[in-house]
Formats: structure tokens, sequence, C-alpha cells
């Protein structure tokens, strides 16, 4: 091989390599940061790790907030399971009961401890996955 | 019948652009296209803008019989939120943005160029990417839609975190900043067009690249600090599907402008800097669809409409189609011979541009991937924060370390460290020295942190030593590169204290009591219940006691607007040099005692001022370049 060839085939070789590496370090960092998104009735159906992060979404069951010092304690329910919520935090504007809301957090035993509350901004805001329950 | 007047003169000026669009497809003497074509388009703009002022018009007199006005705006409003209104909601946000790509079509007309088909052509182009995009918007989402026969009596409202100072000028900015890419796309592809390596098309679009930088810098930092204090979460930026369209664009812009820098000095990388005025523009487009086509959930997308996606999705992929069309048909004309000396300038920039594309490709994973994770596996995920984290801050890191050695760095020469090797030693030093400061100082081991502190003082550090030279040894500098660079310094520092020393706690407190968090003793006043014209109001007064007895009271208060039920907060903010004192206000528990949270937010004010230097920097560069002819 001539040596300007060998030179191109090196460049081109190593250019290979980096973007690999590169590409493969974004998809990883991608995998483990990623959170998976369930209803409550999923959340019945699967076991889950308590050690990873997840969002849960669906409505606020009706008379089921209820306050422990500053931290709140309310019910999501997707009208056919449900699940306990406890949140030491600002609930958001839009929270209240029977309305749309998406948590973030952790399960541990039965009760979801969440980091994160978000109410949607658009007050016909439903999830996604309860739409479609509703319209039956 | 001034509804109508206005409808027709939109479906008017729409006409014209598409015969300014197809005079330039005439093969005719070149000076007469190029006037039927440069004329067209002006009248064509004119009818646009009287267009788009009688809407203004309709919406300060409050002529509900516009729907768009019925549901947007209330004859209680202020003019100023009158106007406002109009950028409020999908349909007028689209006209606002179409009448800013005419208008800086309408601008570039203005200027007389040497070669009169390069401006024709690109003024076409600009007509068809107009033509398209008032077709979505006559077809899709007309603003003039009419409640015939009857108005109703009054409007439905603005949406009150919208009615904000911030948020009038956000949007313009922001749209300003992302059609203004519109110049050099068009530019870049009559340049493909014509096929004339002579042409300086770099330097033609050099001043309209930086402008539309300009403005989409601006913008993102408007609307990061009107989050700030109107949605009351605390924080700058949340990674939110639609914040990261907006930053797309702005990282293509940034190596876009880079990498024109090189074509201009040294003639290289031109078809790279071709390929990126293609991609600053069709990100661009992207962020248009994605906020309007709903399949993203956000605080900031418009309503689902699948028609209104599928129709801008299917526009988009026509104009990046022909482009990359175009691309590939020509691009091997205007590719440089010349190889690129290692360690030389812009062997630099083309590292900074390959570490900007990654930066994107990345932000583009994190928004593309959920669609498609959903897709194939019908299961929901959302891409956080922690992921753009991991990604963004070592890279981040590792681009702040090339651009420190790559100061010394000349034009199509290899670096030698040999001159400057003191300069170098200096800022390591003190850099070095400064970090295990902070390290001893806040007893922290983050590595994170300290390396962006590091990263940051380095380039501070070093752009000082820079200034230095020039005023001692007369030596040469550009000074909107030092100004933009120590802002990139200054927001490394600021984003990295920031995360490292705020603090977030929500507290329960009676009426009368006081409650201590971190050296403030804060005591609750008085709670008012308010009466406004538009909304009821709780208003809490708090008193906060620093140790040494300094004092200063806040105000936070949560709204509950008439119209729509809509219940907002108010946050009050204490603002000193170094910290923000952040509360909100949150509901009333069983025992009478209050929520507020309460945040402790160093140096946010410092990102948004590195961001403002940066701008400014692009600003400056804009008047110098007023004053340079070319």
């Amino acid at each position: 091989m001539k040596p300007e060839r060998r030179k191109r085939l090196f460049s081109v070789l190593a250019v290979i390599f980096f973007s690999f590496s590169g590409i493969s370090l974004i998809l990883y960092a991608l995998n483990s940061n990623l959170d998976y998104f369930f209803t409550p009735t999923e959340i019945n159906e699967r076991v889950l790790p308590e050690t990873k992060r997840i969002k849960i979404g669906g409505m606020v069951a009706k008379n089921s907030v209820t306050r422990n010092g500053s931290e709140i304690l309310f019910t999501i329910t997707d009208y056919q399971n449900s699940i306990r919520v406890k949140f030491n935090g600002l609930l958001p504007d839009l929270f209240k009961e029977e309305s749309g809301v998406v948590v973030l957090g952790y399960l541990e035993n039965d009760i979801f401890n969440a980091q994160e509350v978000l109410a949607k901004h658009d007050e016909n805001y439903m999830p996604p996955n309860l739409e479609i329950k509703n319209d039956n | 019948m001034i509804i109508e007047v206005a409808h027709f003169l939109l479906i008017l000026c729409t006409g014209l652009f598409l015969m300014s669009c197809c005079f330039s497809l005439l093969n005719k003497n070149e000076s007469y296209t190029h006037i039927l074509v440069s004329r067209t388009y002006s009248h064509a703009c004119l009818f646009l803008f009287v267009s788009f002022a009688i809407f203004i018009w309709l919406s300060i007199s409050d002529n509900f019989n516009v729907m768009y006005i019925a549901s947007h705006s209330n004859s209680n409003l202020p003019i100023f939120y009158k106007i406002t209104s109009i950028w409020s909601a999908h349909e007028g946000s689209m006209y606002l943005w179409i009448v800013f790509l005419a208008l800086w079509g309408f601008i570039f007309n203005l200027y007389e160029f040497s070669f009169k088909a390069f401006k024709s052509i690109s003024i076409s182009i600009i007509s068809f990417v107009l033509v398209g995009f008032l077709t979505f918007l006559l077809l899709t989402s007309n603003p003039y839609e009419t409640i015939l026969p009857i108005a109703p009596i009054n409007g439905a409202d603005i949406n009150p975190v919208l009615q904000d100072p911030a948020l009038a000028i956000h949007p313009p900015t922001l749209y300003l900043g992302y059609v203004g890419f519109v110049i050099p796309f068009a530019c870049a592809l009559a340049f493909l067009i014509i096929g004339d390596p002579t042409i300086k098309w770099e330097a033609i679009i050099k001043k309209w690249a930086f402008a539309a930088w300009v403005f989409l810098t601006v913008g993102i930092t408007l609307g990061s600090w009107w989050a700030y204090y109107e949605l009351g979460w605390g924080g700058y930026w949340f990674w939110d599907p639609v914040e990261n369209v907006a930053l797309m664009p702005w990282l293509a812009a940034t190596a876009f402008i880079h990498s024109i820098h090189v074509s201009i000095k040294t003639s290289k990388l031109r078809v790279w800097s071709i390929l990126l005025s293609i991609l600053v523009f069709s990100l661009s487009l992207f962020g248009a669809f994605i906020v309007r086509s709903g399949i993203i959930d956000s605080v900031h997308s418009f309503a689902n409409d699948p028609q209104r996606g599928l129709y801008l999705l299917a526009f988009i992929a026509v104009i990046i189609s022909i482009s990359l069309f175009v691309f590939s048909y020509r691009f091997s004309i205007f590719s440089s011979k010349k190889s690129i000396e290692s360690l030389s300038k812009e062997s630099f920039i083309s590292l900074n541009n390959i570490i900007f594309g990654s930066l994107i490709f990345s932000v583009m994973l994190g928004v593309i991937y959920p669609l498609v994770y959903e897709y194939l596996f019908n299961q929901k995920i959302s891409v956080g924060a922690p992921y753009y984290n991991a990604i963004f801050i070592p890279i981040v890191i590792l681009a702040s370390i090339f651009l420190f050695f790559s100061i010394e760095s000349r034009w199509q020469r290899t670096l030698k460290f040999i001159n400057k090797k003191l300069y170098i030693l200096i800022s390591l030093t003190f850099a070095i020295l400064l970090t295990f400061a902070v390290s001893f100082m806040f007893n922290t081991n983050n590595l994170y942190i300290l390396a962006s502190i590091f990263s940051g003082l380095l380039i501070i550090l070093r752009y000082f030593l820079v200034l230095f030279d020039t005023v001692f040894f007369k030596s040469f500098v550009n000074p909107f590169s030092v100004l933009a660079h120590l802002g990139l310094g200054l927001l490394l520092i600021s984003i990295s204290f920031n995360s490292l020393l705020s603090t977030e706690r929500a507290l329960s407190i009676k009426l009368g009591e006081f409650e201590t968090y971190k050296n403030y003793k804060i005591s609750f006043d008085d709670i008012q219940v308010l009466k406004n014209s538009n909304h009821d109001a709780i208003k809490g007064s708090f008193t906060f006691e620093d140790l040494d007895g300094s004092s200063f009271k806040l105000n936070p208060e949560k709204r509950r607007y008439f119209t729509r039920g809509q219940i907002t907060t108010e946050t009050a903010i204490h603002i000193t040099p170094i910290k923000d004192i952040y509360i909100t206000i949150g509901d009333q528990l069983d025992d009478k005692s209050w929520v507020v949270n309460i945040q402790i937010n160093y140096f946010i004010r410092y990102i948004w001022i590195s961001a403002i230097l940066m701008s400014l920097s692009g600003i400056l560069l804009l008047f110098n370049a007023q004053k340079e002819k070319f």
C-alpha cells in the first residue's frame, strides 16, 4: 500500500472508531436515564424494581388528598386501579382532585414516593392511555 | 368587511409570492428577471404587512367577529396585551412567524448586489418558503376565521401566565431568530444553483447569520428568565422538548457562525458551511413542526391537530429534500483542494463543529427517541435532565479545554506553544489553585462541578491575559470573540455554582409565627385577599431577617383569574448580587398553616448575564460590520 493511501485508511478508520464510540456513549447515557411511564393498571400488572425511577400518570382520585405536615398524600387512579402517592413539596397550581397529573419518583412497597408532581397546563389534558378507556 | 379585506390581502400576497418564486425560472435577461422578482416580492410583502396591521387593529378594536381574537383576547385587557394576545396561540403566532420571515426577505431585498442572479434566486427561494407556510396558514389555521352573524360580547381572555412583559417580547424575538436563518439558507441554495465559486456568499450572509443568531440567543434567554419568575418552579432550564427544539438551531447556528469565519478567512470548509446553513434552517422548521403538531406533550405546545402536523412535516420534507438534492448535485464545485493544517485555527474550529454536531445529535435523539420507542414497543418513556447533563457536561468541558489551547492558534499555520507558554502556565496554575480553593471552601468533591468551574476559570483567565497582551503589547485581538467566549466562561462558572449552592425547601408556617431556613428567620406577617379587575388574589406578606439583622419583605401571591378559572403563582424574589431569595405560596393546610416554597438560587442572574454577553458580542460585530463595506 502506498504511504498516502495508508494514511487515508488510518484517518477513515479513526473517524469510524471515534464516531462509533461517541454514538455508543450517547446511547448508553440515554438508556440509563430513561423514565418509563406507566398507568396504575400497568403498575399492578408488572413487577417493577424499586430502584428504578418511573413516571405514573392518571387522575387524582376524588377525596383522596390528605396532608401530614408538609407531606401530601393522594391517590392516582385510572378508574380501574389506583396507587397511593406521597409527596413533600409544593403542588403545582393546576393540581386538583379529578384532574390529570403525572408524578415522577420511586415505588416503595405500595406507596409511590414522588419527587416531582406535574399537572398539565391544558385543562382538557388527560394522560393519553386514559382517554381511550374513558371513551368506552 | 374589513376582515374579508385583510383575508383577501393575505390570499393575494400568497399568489404574489408564488409569482415571484416562479419568475426566476424565466430564462430571460438577467437584470429584467431581477427587477421582476425583486419588485413582485416587495409588493407581496407590503400586502402581507398591511394585512397583518389590519389584524393588529382588529385585535385592538376588540373585533370579536374574528374567532381567534374572540378566543384569545378580552375587552378588559390593556392595549399592550391585546396586541400580544396575537401571538399567544397557534394561528396568530404562526402568522407572526410568517410576517417575520417575509420581513427578513424584505430587508435583504433592499440591498443591492453586484451579482444580480444571486439575489433574485435567493428571493425566489424565500418566496417559495413563504408560499408553503402561507398555504399552511390559510388552509389549516386561518387567523381570519369569523364568527358570524353575531359576535360574542366579550373574548375568552389571554392565558394569564402569558400576561407578562417578558412573554410579550420573548416569542417575537425567538421567531425573528428562527426565521432569520432563511437568508443564509436561501443564499446557500442560490450559491449552489449558480455554481460560481467566486461569489463570496459567506461574506454576504455573515451579517444576516449574526443578526439571526443574536435574536435567537436573546429569545432563548428571555424565555428562560420568564419561566424562572412566572411559572414558579425556579430554575432556568428544564430540558423540556420545546426548549430543546430551540436549543438545536442555536447550537447549529453557533457552529455555523464559526465555520463561515473559516470559509471567509481561508476559503476552506465552504461545503461544510453550506450544509450547516441548510441544517440550521431545517432545525428551525423542525422546531415549528414539533411545537405545532402536538406530537410532544409540553407546557409550550399548542393544541393537537394531526392535519397541521402532517402538512408541516410534508412541507419541511420537501424543503429539506430539495436542498439536499441541490447540495449533493453541486457541492463538489466548491470543495477546497487545500487540506487543513493540524493545530491551525481552522482545525480547532473544525473540532468545535464536530463537538456542536454531537451535541445537536444528542438533543435530537432525546427528543425523537421517546416517539420512536413508544411506536415500537408501546411503552411511554421520557428523557429527562439526567441524560442531557450526562452528555452536555463532559462535552462542554472538553470543548472549553480545546478553546483554551486554540487561543494561540493562527490561520493556516501549525500552533507553536513557545511564544505564549507563560500565559498558558499562568492561567493553568491559577485555574487549578482557584478550583482547589472552591473545593475546600464549599467542601465538595463533585467532579463534574469542579471540572466545569476549572474549565470556566481557564477560559476567563486566558482571555484576560489576551486582553492584557493587547493593552500592553498591542497584539491583535478579535474583541467579539473575546467577549463571547468570556460569556461562555462565565456561563460555565455560574451554572456550576448554581447547581452547587442552590437549595430549596417547602415549609409549613402559621400566620404570625416564624420558621428558620438557612440563616434566615422568616416571619409570616399577614395574608390578604385582594380583588382585582380580572382576578382574585391571596397575597402573603413575609419578612426575612438575616443573621446580621438586615431584613426585607416579600409578597408572593396566588391568583385565580375569572374568565378561565386558572390559578397562577406570582413569585416574590429578593435579588442580591450573588443570590436570589425566591418564595412562592401554596395551599393552606388543615391546621391553618400555609405551605410556602423557598429557594435560594445562587448566581442565577449571571447565567443570563453571560448569555447577554454573548449576544452583545454579536450586536457589536454587527455595528462594526455596518462600517465596513463589502
